[in-house]
């Protein structure tokens, strides 16, 4: 018997069907959409079918006392939210059409978010008429995605706003803070696991009241800004290369040295009592020549172990630079670090694209700016 | 059903079972002695059961104890539990007196293992210090694996260039070759993805890691070929990532370094060399570097394998002729007559037989030709100039030409002048 619902199935069914015959045709043979709409139709098929075997779930219109305790005739459980956060998340979809597509996609996902909750709540109040019945329902449906997303977001909101709160405290604090939220957590944890009596809802609460200080700080951290030195390094760029001068730059106060100290390097370039070698792993005695790979990215590490701050800089030939307009000039290529201080080491990573042989009339090389009688010979096979 | 009908039925069920488990046992009998004869293959150069240096050495006097004893105690363990699968099998009797507990009986059976374990422990960790060494180390050569071949790079300092006379940077590929009895220290990386070198003969393996430089000894106590193999997974032709370690006597290596270092000479003109040096410039030059090679205006041909490859290298071609191998050392650049005739010569002759290097007779013109036709067609690649969209326009290895036979055999001419 083809029941009212099952026609709108096998209607849909075969429509998407069709649309797969189409898709082939139009698409010289492509089968992925062809698939996915042959699996939808099966699916629609599948559910008309259900509904002709079950006849749409209607009652006998003979049997009055049906009417009463039918599912359908249940009222809802409670009242939805899921109405008025559908309606927010479709304006969040409208106003990300006028302002930006990260407005609009998140809106997106939030709608359909929204609407799927609200269509499954509205499902489950009605699958019996056992109202805590319903409840439990919904539960299994759902919960399964709720509880992991939520739990995720949950995780994000707190990383986020932990993380504005260190980027914008002292970098001498940060340390200090995360031991004690460690340590409170901590406690905290342990009173609750030793005391049994504890009410759940105490917990719940101040658990709340933490998360919302935790965001509040957080919030008030993200308008601050971060500490100056990170700042500074985002405006001046300090991990970017930079002319290779004896001049001190704004990049050479801040510069990153302790966490681009490599554990493996190509080389060890140590400048020492004005003079400048090599160590490579391999060679028991300092090197005042090197070998380096062509095409690679060489990590090379300069310490200095002389009195003042000095700079590496590399040399590596030149290339053709178009300045357009058919004028051209040959610029050297060049690595260096930042300025370094008595004791202090930073490691540099370097492509070097073409072999020494290919720029005679400059060799390679590795020299501290400013000290001209000391070099290191670097030759790329 | 009768007593005799119900008799017959369980006979004839115990009959089939009988079968059944004859076939299997026969089965797994097949298995086991094919996989027993396949230890005899006289052909297996890259067998760990033979080595043929100290630090092989090393790890074969730590691996025949402990495979033997690893072979008693497994001996041990599969009787006692057939015996007892043998002897305690069903048989409708009742089930044994269940015992929970039995200290003696554990404490013996935890502290034997643990004995052994202690045994096989303390020569383990003598034999791990003693190849992590370095300090000995007579020559450095650095080992750079991309998909899917191996370049070895000789460093023109320090004790190479003072001992061994390399006075500038040698790039070779396919075929390692070091000095017999001479402590040699690889520094091995790569320049793409994770890849393992080994040559099981000489010592274990070192897996070659982007941006990092590991340690590994190596020594041949006699001249000959030692083969080797990638053994880290490392894309489509990983099985075609081979590798081989030539070991010469202290006057043939010195013979081959002059080899090596000799300046370029251009083919003479007018001949069919010369004309493949002219396609080859025109077709190979972009990323096969051949030193000394010239412009018209008398500037360096520099190739520049990083624009066209993933891994920004292609095998330097300066002294193909003098590699027995190509291609990542997957085929053999000698016919197999002129291969044997190499690979088996004893320690003696070997190093002279070698160094001719590869003549027109012995050219395995087949293979060569047909990676010259097309590389992609031989050993698989990801070459398909319409598929190259993931990494931006750039090959994983070598592409298909499109060579005319004119231009293949004028650049096989001019190649076998590279020695």
């Amino acid at each position: 018997m083809i029941t009212t619902s099952s026609k709108l199935f096998y209607g849909l069914g075969t429509l998407s069907f069709v649309g797969a015959l189409v898709w082939v045709v139009a698409h010289d043979g492509s089968s992925l959409g062809s698939v996915a709409l042959i699996f939808l139709a099966i699916s629609l098929l599948f559910l008309g079918g259900i509904a002709s075997y079950v006849r749409d779930g209607h009652v006998l219109s003979t049997d009055t006392a049906a009417h009463a305790s039918a599912p359908a005739a249940q009222s809802a459980s409670g009242n939805s939210w899921w109405p008025l956060a559908s309606a927010l998340s479709l304006g969040m979809v409208v106003v990300g059409l006028i302002s930006s597509p990260g407005i609009f996609k998140v809106g997106v996902a939030l709608s359909i978010a929204m609407f799927g909750e609200w269509m499954i709540t509205n499902w489950s109040d009605r699958a019996s008429a056992n109202a805590a019945y319903n409840e439990k329902v919904r539960g299994w449906v759902v919960h399964p995605l709720e509880i992991p997303v939520g739990g995720a977001l949950l995780m994000t909101v707190i990383v986020l706003s932990f993380s504005r709160i260190m980027l914008s405290v002292a970098s001498e604090s940060g340390p200090i803070i995360f031991a004690v939220v460690g340590t409170a957590v901590l406690v905290s944890g342990s009173l609750v696991s030793v005391r049994r009596g504890v009410s759940k809802r105490l917990v719940g609460g101040a658990c709340a009241v933490a998360l919302v200080a935790l965001i509040g700080v957080g919030l008030a951290s993200a308008f601050s800004g971060e500490r100056q030195e990170l700042s500074d390094a985002s405006e001046y760029d300090h991990y970017a290369v930079h002319p290779c001068g004896e001049e001190a730059e704004e990049y050479d106060e801040e510069a990153s040295r302790a966490v681009s100290a490599k554990s493996s390097v190509a080389a060890t370039v140590i400048f020492k009592d004005g003079e400048l070698y090599a160590e490579m792993d391999g060679f028991p005695d300092p090197l005042t020549s090197i070998s380096l790979q062509r095409s690679y990215d060489l990590t090379i590490l300069f310490r200095n172990e002389s009195v003042g701050e000095h700079r590496m800089i590399l040399n590596y030939g030149t290339v053709v630079e178009d300045l357009g307009g058919g004028v051209t000039r040959d610029s050297n290529l060049q690595a260096c670090t930042a300025l370094i201080g008595e004791g202090g080491e930073q490691a540099i990573i370097v492509r070097i694209p073409k072999p020494s042989s290919a720029s005679p009339q400059s060799p390679y090389n590795i020299v501290v700016s400013g000290i001209e009688d000391s070099s290191i010979e670097v030759l790329v096979p | 059903m009768s007593t005799v009908e119900t008799m017959k039925d369980r006979v004839g069920e115990t009959m089939k079972n009988l079968r059944r488990g004859r076939a299997a046992f026969k089965a797994s009998l097949a298995v086991s002695a094919l996989t027993f004869l396949a230890s005899c293959a006289r052909d297996a150069p890259q067998d760990t059961w033979q080595p043929a240096g100290p630090n092989a050495e090393q790890i074969d006097n730590l691996q025949r104890p402990v495979f033997y004893v690893a072979g008693v105690v497994g001996a041990i363990v599969f009787v006692a539990v057939g015996w007892a699968i043998w002897r305690y099998r069903d048989r409708g009797q009742a089930i044994p007196e269940q015992t929970h507990g039995k200290p003696v009986v554990e404490i013996v059976l935890t502290v034997i293992p643990a004995l052994i374990l202690l045994g096989v422990a303390i020569p383990t960790a003598g034999t791990i210090f003693k190849l992590a060494k370095t300090s000995d180390t007579e020559m450095t050569i650095n080992v750079t694996g991309q998909q899917w071949w191996w370049e070895y790079d000789y460093p023109a300092v320090g004790s190479n260039a003072e001992q061994y006379g390399i006075t500038a940077p040698i790039v070779t590929s396919g075929q390692l070759v070091i000095p017999e009895n001479t402590k040699v220290l690889l520094r091995v990386t790569s320049r793409d993805v994770i890849h393992s070198y080994w040559i099981p003969k000489l010592n274990g393996k070192k897996d070659s890691v982007p941006g990092r430089v590991h340690l590994l000894r190596l020594e041949g106590a006699k001249p000959g070929i030692y083969a080797g193999q990638c053994t880290e997974f490392c894309g489509l032709s990983h099985a075609y990532m081979r590798m081989e370690a030539v070991v010469l006597s202290r006057a043939d290596y010195d013979a081959w370094i002059a080899n090596q270092l000799e300046a370029y000479t251009s083919p003479e003109v007018g001949t069919l060399a010369a004309e493949g040096e002219g396609v080859f410039i025109q077709q190979c030059s972009r990323c096969h570097q051949v030193n000394g090679l010239l412009n018209a205006d008398g500037t360096p041909i520099i190739s520049a394998p990083d624009q066209y490859l993933v891994s920004g290298a292609a095998p330097n071609l300066t002294n193909l002729m003098t590699r027995n191998t190509f291609a990542g050392a997957s085929w053999d650049l000698l016919t197999p007559e002129c291969r044997d005739d190499v690979w088996k010569s004893d320690s003696a002759t070997f190093g002279a037989k070698y160094l001719k290097g590869v003549t027109t007779d012995c050219l395995n013109q087949k293979d060569l030709r047909e990676w010259l036709r097309n590389a992609p067609g031989k050993k698989p690649m990801y070459a398909n100039p319409e598929n190259l969209a993931a990494t931006g326009g750039k090959y994983r290895g070598m592409p298909a030409l499109g060579l005319t036979e004119d231009q293949i055999n004028s650049i096989v001419a001019y190649l076998l002048e590279r020695k």
